[in-house]
């Protein structure tokens, strides 16, 4: 498992997303042109993904309270990769979410839309403080959903 | 992130590189609002160069699509492709712009 810990800020997401960029490098095989294509699928929709929750954690999670950190897990296997954010923030209901109303031409709001979209299985386990227990979004992908979904 | 503004008679030309995200959308807004301010007839938005985009980015572009509509001004994407292209397809906004 790879693992990364930055301050709870966007200063450092580039960094982050570099980590789980190069992770995507080792699922699966991308020796073959077809494999090759299927597997740019799976990076982008990974990244966008990624993305979306460091952003989220980062501006969201420690909203009017002391910055904190961000704990990135990035676990590559043969056919899927699996990633971790944990944080200490503030904690929110998945389901309580909407989907935005791409249909309006919307300007915010399609963060979570992407995470759920773009991934394979998202679960978010609220954390307990008292507990010293994080916040915990685990989302995973298939590489051989990567260039179909 | 890296953009560049360029005049041409009406029409003026936007080129965007690098990565439009959380942390650099908000250096754009000015560019946005002084192509509003200037009632420019046509602005076409080159991507060539965009490596990443997420949300806040493409709630930027969105935007500058929605308030030059409004002016009845035009907008128009040039050149997506990769990350970019995969999202800008996932928010359906293959509906007011010619994404390929």
């Amino acid at each position: 498992m790879i693992r990364l810990r930055v301050p709870s800020a966007l200063l450092y997401r580039d960094l982050a997303v570099r980590a789980v960029q190069a992770a995507c490098k080792l699922v699966g095989d991308a020796t073959s042109s077809a494999a090759l294509t299927v597997h740019r699928d799976f990076d982008d929709h990974v990244v966008s993904a990624f993305s979306e929750a460091f952003n989220n954690a980062a501006i969201h999670s420690y909203r009017d309270r002391a910055p904190g950190e961000i704990e990135v897990e990035i676990e590559p296997a043969a056919d899927c990769i699996t990633l971790r954010l944990l944080d200490r923030g503030n904690t929110y209901v998945i389901a309580d979410v909407p989907d935005p109303d791409l249909d309006a031409l919307p300007e915010s709001g399609m963060g979570l839309y992407i995470i759920k979209s773009f991934m394979d299985e998202v679960r978010y386990d609220p954390g307990d403080a008292v507990a010293g227990r994080p916040n915990v979004l685990t989302m995973s992908k298939r590489l051989s959903d990567g260039g179909t979904k | 992130m890296n953009f560049e503004r360029i005049d041409r008679g009406d029409e003026t030309v936007l080129k965007i590189s690098g990565a439009l995200d959380a942390m650099s959308a908000p250096e754009l807004r000015p560019t946005i609002d002084a192509l509003i301010a200037d009632a420019r007839g046509s602005v076409k938005v080159d991507l060539s160069s965009l490596r990443l985009i997420d949300s806040s980015g493409v709630g930027v572009i969105v935007s500058l699509y929605k308030r030059m509509r409004a002016a009845g001004a035009v907008m128009t994407l040039e050149g997506l492709r990769d990350q970019p292209l995969a999202i800008f397809k996932l928010l359906r906004l293959d509906r007011v712009f010619v994404l390929e």
